[in-house]
């Protein structure tokens, strides 16, 4: 454990706003203030898991056939893909608080990389479903599922994969303007690395989001 | 000037740098869980199948959660807040599953139009309403002639 306890100054770092009484409580506060977005973001998820949970409960069989005919092969890619996307955002963090700043933006272009891939992948998966008709609602046209609640299923899937999907997007941008910084500014370190460390949470977000989302969907 | 968000936590809540080798190894956890459940997702087991997937996905957000997020070296006011979302989550989906799963059809009349999993008619308007509103105006009006 080394000690960042750096004074201010010493270190070229953030700015202390005068309200702060130390860059620790700031950095601290900022750290608080994204743990509370995400608690919000997971609420907005809970809505859809629930919505999940009711129609799953009130119409087996036809959760259990719509999830067979997903690409289990292209689900369990885009959750490697994910996971690895995860471990990269997580080691710009590192790097950002030993200032290694072209390490920093080679790990996030890593990162985005990943996100693109998993991106890809998502609009073959939807192809193929407007391809064949497993679609929501009164847009279901697929006769290889014929039960009641399989459009239903397809709702939900494309309602959760859809707002996620969303939230990939998001996170790119936020990790792209961290990126673009660690590349021209280049000035991340000890004492300043709450970009990068915000940005790098927002996308364990998506991942954890995703990790309940693929058993649920393809699984289960 | 006394400052409300000073305080003595805020030192044992510094950053602890420590080596890659932590973020290494819980991303090959994550990936030997992700074939672990994808696994026993494909045997279809039939009755603990969904429990073992949400079991293995938990870990992995927990590890997700503790460590990419940092959440074991972030005590106080940040676990506290996401550990309070995880709890109306389960709120938010237990207590609808127990609804749903303790519901039983009510003791309607033989022949009654309504269920208690359908919404009712509101009856707004007799001829347009969803649930045998037109009917019983049928009704009504039958007898009216009789």
């Amino acid at each position: 454990m080394s000690s960042a306890h750096v004074t201010p100054g010493s270190v070229p770092g953030p700015k202390l706003a005068a309200h702060f009484a130390s860059l620790e409580v700031q950095k601290h506060a900022a750290r608080l203030g994204m743990w509370l977005f995400l608690a919000t973001e997971i609420l907005l998820f809970a809505g859809l898991f629930a919505c999940y949970a009711a129609y799953r409960f009130l119409f087996p069989e036809a959760w259990a056939a719509s999830s067979r005919s997903l690409d289990l092969t292209m689900g369990t890619i885009n959750t490697v893909v994910l996971i690895t996307s995860s471990f990269t955002a997580a080691m710009a963090v590192h790097y950002a608080k030993e200032g290694k700043n072209a390490m920093v933006g080679h790990m996030n272009v890593l990162t985005l990389l990943m996100a693109v891939g998993f991106l890809v992948i998502k609009f073959f998966e939807y192809k193929h479903k407007f391809h064949i008709g497993t679609l929501p609602g009164r847009y279901y046209f697929y006769e290889g599922i014929q039960l009641p609640g399989a459009p239903l299923y397809f709702t939900v899937y494309f309602a959760s994969t859809a707002l996620h999907a969303l939230h990939v997007v998001i996170g790119m941008t936020v990790l792209a303007f961290a990126t673009v910084r660690a590349y021209r500014v280049g000035d991340f370190n000890a004492n300043n690395y709450t970009q990068v460390e915000l940005g790098s949470m927002y996308w364990h977000l998506v991942d954890l989001v995703w990790i309940f989302l693929f058993p649920m969907l393809y699984l289960v | 000037m006394a400052i409300a968000n000073e305080s003595r936590q805020e030192e044992h809540n510094m950053q602890e740098h420590h080596g890659a080798g932590r973020y290494v190894v819980i991303w090959i956890a994550l990936l030997v869980l992700t074939l672990v459940t994808v696994f026993t997702g494909r045997m279809h087991l039939p009755d603990f199948g969904l429990l073992l997937a949400l079991i293995i996905a938990s870990v992995k957000g927990t590890l997700v959660a503790l460590y990419f997020m940092h959440l074991s070296e972030h005590q106080g006011a940040n676990r506290l807040v996401f550990g309070v979302s995880i709890i109306f989550v389960v709120l938010l989906i237990g207590f609808s599953l127990m609804d749903l799963g303790t519901r039983f059809r009510l003791a309607n009349p033989p022949g009654s139009q309504y269920s208690d999993l359908q919404a009712v008619d509101i009856g707004a308007n007799p001829t347009e309403g969803r649930t045998g509103g037109h009917q019983q105006l049928q009704k009504q009006n039958h007898e009216t002639h009789e």
